[in-house]
């Protein structure tokens, strides 16, 4: 028989608020924030730094109190008083770990396994994140790469159904990346959800089946990234680099009357201006474009056409880049 | 609590001491080195003479003759400008002019050298009147029997200072560095439970305190000849116990400290007094008033007198079950508010 905490969602908050007080200054870090993350999928938490990710995170896996709303974590709430039957069930990697630095990889996956009731062996933790060659390798001879699959690896060591992933990838080489990616694939083919936070979209992209943008503690828009992509109304970008007084520029309406455009931008440089066309099909655009240049006696510097990612999201959303510093 | 949690963390907090080169240093290498120094420093031997000035002028070669005539006391004759100068500076423990043909000792009586210079001044000058004679000579031994020496008493002292070291620094400052490096917020998000967190890493630092000791009292015996007249059993048990008691301590100061520079600030605050009032170094029961009061507030206090009853005579575990219930006892309230303040972030 399945239980109604069984048939939950695996996280689900309401109205979430936390503020943080320094001195006189306070800030507000989540700002009523509501949220429901499936059983089964990849959740991704995109925004830039300072957004509420962490935060947020961190109230889900019990580490902060929020001063406001509701928490249910696998349809059980940290104020139920049995906290610790919520994390025999989530595995958690947090932002930066240093483990003991003397400790082998075995031996800090054993001390991380030893309070769980059930659960994977050490050796199958090791496995799932390709470390076996490095079972009696200590922490202070592992590069950044190993010891994040390590944090990885003493989350899932509990065998978890909620695993909280917050910035795995942060400062990692290319292949280091990869390798987690496969890592947070494998446990959601598995059947396990997961929580991720991040501020590359490319790993949101990649990993995610659903993601939230968090913006000042807010989540401004929550989708597929496919579908995230799509609300742009256009899902390609053209550029093309003009040399400056070499004809005459075509107004925003010209380019916009163009086929398949949904908007037109411009933008001003030293010898040059830049058109930045938002297009539904680029086959129907760009040749549009070049007639229109050339009719006008334009010189081309420079082409480009490019995918919209969720940074072209972002940026819609809020006119900030993802990686501006002091967001919220 | 579960004992399979609580093995884990304290093999974990053994291993990550043992394998640190700089930790088993300052464990063993430090203390013993102290010993052997300080051994070495307060050897039986014969004293330095006490530096004294007499004061030139008519007669005060005569007096320079007699007070030459003591072993003890190192003679020089200055004018009497530089003969205050050698005293205001410390040079010279106290000074003698004639004055109307009689002797005079000038001396800072705060000064403890001074007191002694003037029992030796005085001792030379009785010696030099006629009536010496008369006074039947006392003949002084020095005192090296083995269990009265200095070193006899430093070294129950030392292992005390140790255990207190190992308490503050091996538990209270590592719990908190585990802090700062979030491993403690790690730990935290499992099912482990603070009172297994706490208890194992309190006996995987605590379970060196022995051989720790152990080292320190071989190596006493080895080189100085420091006896252990008591019972083993007894001694273990103070070295135990009362490390743990240090332990509980070190717990409850890191319970809550959030930096490197708290926990600092709160060991030197605790360490700092019973180094120079817990009775290591010299006998605290000679202090007087409100020193003595806090020497005897002190559990370093307690742990040197219990070491020193079991190494230095020949008592039983039963001659400090007290000593010992009153380590418990502290050690266990402390492991208690711990319990009770502890913050894993």
């Amino acid at each position: 028989m399945t239980s109604a905490a069984d048939a939950a969602p695996a996280i689900e908050l309401a109205g979430l608020r936390k503020a943080f007080t320094k001195g006189r200054e306070t800030t507000v870090a989540v700002d009523h924030l509501d949220l429901v993350v499936r059983r089964g999928e990849v959740f991704g938490l995109l925004g830039p730094n300072g957004a509420g990710k962490t935060t947020t995170v961190e109230i889900c896996e019990g580490l902060t109190a929020p001063d406001a709303g509701e928490v249910r974590i696998l349809g059980r709430s940290w104020r139920d008083g049995d906290d610790g039957a919520i994390r025999a069930r989530i595995g958690v990697c947090l932002q930066e770990t240093r483990f003991h630095e003397h400790a082998t990889v075995r031996e800090v996956l054993a001390l991380f396994r030893v309070s769980f009731e059930r659960g994977r062996s050490v050796d199958e933790a090791m496995a799932l994140v390709s470390l076996e060659e490095k079972a009696d390798a200590r922490q202070k001879s592992l590069s950044g790469g190993q010891r994040q699959r390590l944090a990885v690896a003493a989350a899932l060591v509990g065998d978890p159904e909620l695993l909280f992933l917050d910035e795995p990838t942060t400062g990692l080489d290319p292949q280091s990346r990869r390798q987690l990616w496969q890592v947070v694939r494998d446990f959601r083919a598995g059947g396990g959800t997961v929580l991720l936070t991040t501020h590359y979209m490319d790993e949101a992209e990649q990993l995610c089946d659903r993601v939230a943008v968090v913006d000042r503690g807010r989540v401004i828009a929550l989708d597929t990234p496919a579908g995230l992509i799509r609300s742009l109304g256009a899902e390609h970008f053209v550029t093309a680099d003009v040399v400056a007084d070499s004809g005459v520029a075509p107004t925003e309406a010209e380019l916009r009357a163009l086929p398949d455009v949904a908007a037109a931008a411009f933008d001003t440089a030293p010898g040059s201006v830049r058109l930045t066309l938002t297009v539904r099909s680029v086959h129907r655009a760009l040749p549009a474009l070049l007639t229109l240049l050339e009719q006008r006696g334009l010189v081309l510097g420079g082409l480009s056409t490019r995918h919209a990612t969720l940074e072209d999201v972002f940026v819609h959303l809020t006119g900030r880049q993802l990686r501006e510093g002091g967001a919220a | 609590m579960r004992w399979r949690v609580v093995r884990a963390v304290t093999r974990t907090a053994f291993l990550e001491f043992w394998r640190s080169p700089a930790a088993v240093f300052w464990t063993y290498g430090f203390p013993l080195g102290m010993a052997f120094v300080l051994g070495f420093a307060f050897q039986p031997a014969a004293l330095p003479p006490v530096p004294v000035a007499v004061i030139a002028s008519p007669g005060a070669e005569h007096y320079a003759t007699m007070l030459r005539r003591s072993a003890r006391l190192d003679v020089e004759v200055l004018d009497e400008a530089d003969a205050d100068r050698a005293l205001a500076r410390g040079r010279v423990a106290l000074s003698l002019h004639v004055q109307d043909g009689a002797p005079v000792l000038r001396s800072d009586p705060t000064r403890p050298e001074a007191e002694l210079a003037r029992l030796l001044v005085e001792r030379a000058m009785i010696d030099a009147s006629p009536q010496a004679a008369s006074i039947a000579p006392v003949r002084h031994e020095v005192e090296d029997r083995p269990g009265a020496r200095y070193i006899d008493f430093l070294v129950p002292g030392l292992i005390g200072l140790n255990l207190l070291g190992a308490g503050m620094y091996g538990v209270g400052f590592n719990l908190v560095q585990m802090r700062t490096q979030n491993l403690l917020r790690r730990l935290f998000v499992t099912p482990m439970r603070r009172s297994e967190f706490i208890a194992g890493y309190l006996l995987g630092r605590s379970v060196l305190v022995l051989p720790e000791a152990l080292v320190i009292v071989l190596f006493g015996t080895l080189l100085w000849g420091v006896p252990l007249r008591g019972s083993v059993l007894a001694l273990l048990s103070i070295v135990v116990v009362g490390g743990l008691c240090f332990s509980g301590i070190g717990v409850l100061c890191a319970s809550r400290a959030r930096t490197i520079e708290t926990i600092s600030g709160l060991i030197n605050a605790v360490m700092l007094p019973m180094w120079i009032l817990g009775g290591t170094f010299f006998a605290n029961e000679n202090l007087e008033g409100p020193t003595r009061w806090a020497a005897e507030a002190m559990p370093l206090t307690h742990v040197n007198r219990a070491l020193r009853t079991v190494m230095l005579e020949p008592c039983g575990l039963l001659d400090v079950l007290l000593p010992l219930g009153g380590f418990a006892a502290l050690g266990g309230l402390c492991f208690w508010l711990a319990l009770r303040m502890f913050r894993w972030q």
